[in-house]
């Protein structure tokens, strides 16, 4: 099972390696900013999935904490000149200590609940969250200017932003970092057991529920810290984060439960169709229908494989 | 209750109702139309629920009704009442298309789908705006009924009894108990021969349908849609938590939550303006945690034990 899972991730990556080729001749500002967009995809959809494989919620209110990052680092930048690479400190701190909050709060209270229950009541979290920056910041869109976001490159006669490979590194930190952290670290090991099997875990002397509190407060302190890099290239307005969670859980459903690396090769198929439908003149309106179009793909998908199994 | 007694109830209040424009002004008459629609979706997506399936997709169906009912109108210029009933229709064939897609996979894969189709279908609108008007949306030449507040109003009713009906003869019907086993025990349904998948379906259809139809009345009342009014999230959210605060899985706890919370939701749209819906996050949240059943579910609960 292994093996045949591994088989089918490297033929998505050759396909789309000889796929980003092809791009990369015809419409070179298509891979690249398509690169830039899927990194940051991969980065938010990167804590949610960790939730998800590990506390089993899908948490609807994800996209929510990474906008009330961005407007932390944008209100730390403002009144105290912080620039938002910085702010990613204060913002994961502040964040971590929000994740705690919420999970004693409410997350605690339905973990045994059905499914519906944690789907509505993270709703409602998303509600609360997207409303309160509604009354407190209104619904104006914010941006900070910084200079050094519009720093470009040259090859030949194709220039292109370069600021935004922050986003790919971030990325691949961030993979690197939670891939090293559940494998070889304690913590994370207890992780990833309490996630395959929490009896199990229980069993052999894990304290499950610390470790999902800590896991939930992770991945809010994560995604925080994201809203702060977040907020350096696009404008934060209360309902910027809606489309993410359903981008991140988009990419997520793609790659399979628990499948981080996955993840990332998804978000490049995402990222860059988004970026190939945005150049299309005329069309570009469309783009923000491709996750749907994908989700649904894959869902189609998934139950035609579990009719035949 | 004696069914009799019951009865004489049912009949006080629809006659209550039904005379309501007669000694109410016009102020109260359009606070209890509104009320009215809430409380119709509120039901229709209470009804799916039962079967233990979570549908987001309120707003986009209400606004692909709304949406349909006028382009049917102005385009095939049909009667409007008409025209709402179409638009039910269409809501109810979209409805049918992303279930028989998708309710394969059920749960999370399904709600976070509905979830996603209120801004799938703005998407749409506003990339087709020969046919939709765009982003300005469309505006008819005059509200149903010239705008006379009376006949409004018994639409409205109309549209909120049929959800009614709709929700009692489903708590009696086979499919009711098809579902309520579907939502207890899946596997268990399965063996006992109910096709899980066709049931599913079909409540989804006709759930979607009474939203589209709420979102037709709406449309036709109001005497125009657009992108952002018709898929409002106002849609989505107030249903939602009107049916979670009055109580999951009857009829009744959904029609008690839209009453309470629509005329709550009057003084707060007056008190703040920007960010109200914050308090029916609030509901929704503590209704989950403290009370999962409801107010009607649990104040059975408490008789019972008694």
């Amino acid at each position: 099972m292994k093996e045949l899972f591994k088989q089918r991730i490297w033929q998505w990556v050759l396909a789309s390696l000889i796929l980003a080729v092809a791009l990369a001749c015809w419409k070179p500002y298509v891979l690249v900013e398509g690169i830039q967009r899927s990194s940051l995809y991969a980065m938010i959809a990167l804590p949610m999935a960790l939730v998800l494989g590990i506390v089993g919620i899908v948490n609807l209110a994800h996209g929510e904490f990474m906008m009330l990052g961005a407007y932390l680092a944008y209100w730390l930048n403002v009144h105290f000149g912080m620039d938002p690479f910085a702010a990613m400190f204060p913002a994961f701190i502040a964040f971590a200590v929000i994740g705690v909050i919420s999970y004693l709060t409410t997350i605690k209270y339905v973990l045994g609940a059905p499914e519906l229950n944690q789907l509505l009541l993270t709703f409602g979290l998303a509600m609360i969250l997207q409303q309160l920056a509604n009354l407190v910041w209104t619904s104006q869109p914010l941006k900070v200017h910084l200079g050094y976001v519009s720093a470009s490159a040259a090859i030949g006669s194709f220039s292109f932003g370069t600021f935004e490979f922050v986003y790919v590194a971030a990325a691949a930190i961030l993979l690197g970092g939670l891939l090293l952290f559940l494998k070889h670290t304690r913590l994370g090991q207890a992780a990833l057991a309490v996630g395959q099997n929490p009896r199990g875990a229980k069993l052999v002397g894990i304290n499950v529920d610390q470790t999902y509190l800590i896991i939930f407060s992770l991945s809010i302190a994560l995604v925080g810290a994201i809203g702060a890099i977040f907020m350096t290239r696009h404008s934060i307005f209360p309902l910027v984060g809606g489309a993410y969670t359903l981008k991140s859980f988009c990419l997520i459903a793609m790659a399979g439960m628990g499948n981080l690396a996955g993840i990332a090769v998804f978000s490049l198929i995402l990222g860059v169709s988004e970026s190939l439908v945005l150049s299309l003149r005329g069309y570009a309106g469309w783009a923000d229908i491709i996750f749907f179009a994908l989700i649904t793909g894959v869902i189609i998908v998934k139950s035609h494989q579990r009719q035949i199994r | 209750m004696k069914t009799r007694n019951r009865w004489i109830l049912y009949a006080f209040v629809t006659a209550l109702l039904v005379t309501l424009p007669y000694y109410t002004g016009t102020y109260l008459l359009s606070v209890a139309g509104t009320i009215l629609i809430y409380l119709a979706l509120a039901l229709s997506w209470d009804m799916l629920l039962r079967s233990g399936q979570l549908s987001f997709g309120i707003a986009g169906f209400f606004g692909i009704g709304g949406y349909a009912a006028v382009l049917i109108f102005t385009n095939a210029g049909l009667n409007p009442l008409i025209s709402i009933l179409a638009g039910g229709a269409v809501a109810g064939v979209f409805a049918l298309i992303i279930g028989t897609a998708v309710l394969q996979l059920r749960g999370m894969y399904f709600a976070i789908v509905t979830l996603a189709l209120a801004e799938i279908f703005r998407v749409i609108i506003r990339n087709l705006p020969d046919l939709t008007g765009g982003p300005e949306g469309l505006v008819l030449p005059a509200a149903i009924f010239s705008g006379d507040s009376t006949s409004t109003f018994w639409l409205i009713l109309a549209v909120a009894v049929t959800a009614l009906i709709a929700s009692e003869i489903f708590q009696k019907s086979r499919v009711f108990f098809a579902l309520t086993s579907i939502r207890n025990d899946e596997v268990l349904a399965r063996s006992s021969g109910i096709n899980v998948f066709k049931y599913l379906v079909i409540v989804f259809a006709v759930t979607s349908a009474i939203q589209g139809i709420a979102g037709g009345a709406y449309a036709h009342v109001h005497g125009f849609v657009s992108p952002e009014g018709s898929f409002s999230l106002d849609f989505a959210l107030l249903p939602m938590a009107m049916a979670l605060f009055g109580g999951m899985h009857t009829t009744w706890g959904p029609v008690l939550g839209a009453v309470l919370l629509g005329i709550a939701a009057e003084f707060l749209k007056l008190q703040i303006p920007y960010g109200h819906l914050l308090v029916y996050g609030v509901i929704i949240v503590i209704a989950i945690i403290l009370f999962p059943k409801g107010i009607v579910g649990t104040i059975s609960q408490k008789l019972q034990a008694r």
